[in-house]
């Protein structure tokens, strides 16, 4: 019934990103040339983008969620919405490591504050932080209402603080960043993508058992909860 | 019958006026707890260096964020404690009216404090202040305080209903306010730096007025949902 | 129907109520009676079913409908900071009151504060906050009058006065009354309901109902 069924949907993902996962780590390691400047530690550049964009996609799928919340008041909208900012602060924080080991490899020192991405992800943990402590601190619809808002807020605090933080950083080194964008060859940019998909389905593997997790919970509770109101 | 919306919205602020000028607690504290912020920066930071004028429009954004964080946690607050709230919200006020009023009573209290903040940070940090310079700075707090009072009345109004409100309150403000301090004392910093940088300038009021702009859309479409119980 | 996380405080509660009826609503403590007015106040959403106030469905129209209300809870709803004069200002602009200050002087005089107008009402005894509580309530001539406990923390005059709004009441305006005392729900109301653990037990027109008999049912009902 459901439950055989929802956990067969995270396994299947999990198997298959897990697979990825080896994949884009064997291609990323193994065949994607190296790159002339950096050398090997550049490599760990292709999880360190991937899970930042997956970070922000989780952030902006809580987002989304809280706005439908707030339009349905359903409970399930509002489990989205908190399980895909866990999600996105774990993958945050994942960011802010493999950043400080780059900048360790890089430029010999644990942090650097001249890279607004990274950063950027510094505020997020902080904004996103808040949301837990702003979840726990209320009770019942309340609770769930009031996430909502701050998810949809935070969703719209993410762009504004990572382009505060390049602002200032183009007056104070008006030099123009030469980040790994689009203009990778060709031979980097495929397993940049297997890494990208591999790191996506590994946040959704992890959403999807957090929200069965959260089910599960529910239903014990109700248990409980029926347990007691029978004398 | 229909109430105007400006005469509810006026009502308003003359109530929150009012109450501050009987009970004059919170300008006081946020005057007192902002100089006493400035003299930490001098002697945590200041005792390291001859001339802070680099920092000058640094420390003034940090001081002025962590006041905003007094004048913020009063929103609500004498309603809550004096159980007037439901006298407000069962009466014919759109949600928006009362946003608009703290965004108001906040941006309010900042402005009164920053007439005294500035100076005294232009006087105790930067090394050769020009009278001049005040102008420039007089912009960059208005913009900033449309931002601190959109986020402010925002985060507030929810932080009041829940539990542990003086602890959550700062957590939930101050990281969101992190674009509005890089940007004003950027700007200020501007102006301080004798260097006439217009375009530096220009940049960064340019984001204080995006910022107030995204926030107060964001404001405007969930404000109704802070109350709806 | 209205649920606090898993506890339903209303379940199932029907109320209908026409121009000039008068409902009284009984219960013991936490029978769901105060969430059930605060609905009607348009204070709380019910998580299901609906509401409708003077034919607009709520909490859709509710700002329409807010002006025709009158709420008076266990607090008077006043600045204890502000005089009682510059309390009823607020009102009367928050209610688009016209001719305002003439109105309140008129409201002030009914209550018995007129002479009080210009202090704070810190300085007031429980019984004038109340007071003026009540001068606040028919500021705005509302249409509907929803009480809670009215008569709870009101002195000797205050409650000839509230007896007298409800008299006047009858017939002109809608009023349901949250109260405890069974006598004055059969004297005062037109109909009377009685709510326990958040469902309705009774539902019936006043007229012809012996007080005392009531107060029998009443006892069994909530035992």
């Amino acid at each position: 019934m459901t439950e055989a069924r929802s956990t067969r949907v995270p396994a299947v993902v999990g198997t298959l990103s897990a697979a990825l996962t080896v994949l884009a780590a064997c291609g990323v390691f193994l065949v994607a040339p190296e790159d002339t400047d950096q050398g090997i530690i550049q490599k760990i550049f292709y999880f360190h983008v991937s899970i930042a964009i997956a970070s922000l996609v989780a952030f902006a799928l809580a987002g989304v969620a809280g706005a439908l919340y707030l339009r349905t008041r359903d409970e399930k909208h509002d489990e989205l919405s908190s399980a895909a900012v866990g999600v996105g602060l774990g993958l945050a924080v994942l960011v802010v490591l493999t950043g400080s080991i780059w900048a360790r490899a890089s430029w010999g020192t644990w942090w650097v504050w001249n890279d607004p991405r990274l950063v950027t992800f510094l505020i997020v943990l902080l904004l996103y932080g808040a949301y837990f402590m702003l979840r726990s601190s209320a009770d019942g619809e309340r609770r769930m209402r009031y996430s909502a808002i701050y998810a949809i807020a935070g969703f719209a605090s993410v762009p504004l603080s990572f382009y505060s933080v390049r602002v200032a950083e183009s007056f104070v080194h008006p030099v123009v960043f030469t980040q790994n964008g689009a203009d990778m060859p060709g031979s980097m940019l495929v397993w940049y993508v297997v890494a990208q998909v591999a790191v996506l389905g590994i946040a959704l593997t992890a959403l999807l058992l957090q929200l069965s997790q959260r089910r599960a919970e529910k239903a014990l509770m109700r248990i409980k909860l029926r347990l007691q109101a029978e004398p | 019958m229909k109430p105007r919306a400006a005469r509810q919205l006026r009502a308003l602020v003359l109530k929150d006026l009012r109450l501050e000028l009987r009970t004059r607690q919170t300008l006081l504290a946020m005057a007192l707890f902002a100089l006493a912020v400035m003299l930490i920066f001098e002697f945590a930071v200041g005792s390291r260096t001859d001339d802070l004028t680099p920092f000058a429009g640094g420390v003034l954004w940090a001081t002025l964020a962590l006041t905003a964080v007094l004048a913020v946690g009063r929103t609500w607050v004498p309603e809550r404690e004096q159980r007037v709230l439901d006298g407000l919200l069962v009466a014919p006020v759109p949600r928006l009216a009362l946003l608009v009023s703290r965004i108001i009573a906040i941006a309010c209290y900042m402005a009164v404090v920053e007439l005294l903040a500035v100076p005294l940070a232009l006087l105790l940090f930067v090394e050769s202040p020009h009278l001049g310079d005040v102008g420039w700075v007089v912009l960059v707090c208005l913009l900033a305080d449309l931002g601190i009072g959109v986020v402010g009345a925002l985060l507030a109004s929810m932080a009041v209903f829940t539990r542990a409100r003086d602890l959550l309150l700062p957590v939930l403000f101050l990281p969101s306010l992190l674009p509005v301090v890089i940007a004003a004392a950027g700007a200020t910093h501007a102006v301080t730096a004798g260097s006439n940088d217009l375009s530096e300038y220009r940049g960064y009021c340019t984001f204080l007025a995006v910022y107030a702009v995204i926030f107060g859309l964001v404001a405007y479409a969930t404000y109704e949902f802070v109350f709806d119980d | 129907m209205k649920r606090f996380g898993e506890r339903r405080a209303l379940d199932g509660v029907d109320v209908r109520l026409e121009d000039g009826e008068c409902l009284a609503v009984l219960g013991p403590n936490g029978a769901g009676k105060s969430t059930l007015l605060r609905t009607l106040a348009t204070l709380l959403r019910p998580d299901a079913g609906t509401l409708a106030i003077a034919g607009h469905p709520c909490p859709k129209e509710a700002g329409t409908v807010r002006g025709l209300l009158g709420y008076l809870g266990h607090d008077p709803l006043v600045y204890l900071d502000l005089t009682a004069r510059q309390n009823l200002e607020l009102y009367a602009d928050l209610y688009g009151v016209p001719a305002a200050s003439e109105r309140i002087d008129a409201v002030l005089r009914e209550v018995g504060l007129l002479a009080r107008s210009y202090d704070a009402v810190r300085e007031f005894s429980r019984g004038m906050a109340q007071r003026l509580g009540l001068a606040r309530l028919m500021l705005h001539r509302p249409s509907l009058l929803l009480l809670d406990e009215p008569h709870a923390g009101l002195d000797a005059a205050g409650r000839r006065l509230l007896d007298a709004m409800l008299e006047e009441a009858r017939g002109a305006r809608g009023v349901v009354l949250v109260t405890h005392e069974v006598e004055r729900a059969v004297a005062q109301a037109t109909r009377v309901m009685v709510l326990r653990a958040g469902r309705t037990v009774l539902d019936e027109p006043t007229a012809g109902l012996d007080p005392a008999a009531l107060r029998a049912r009443y006892e069994r009902l909530v035992a």
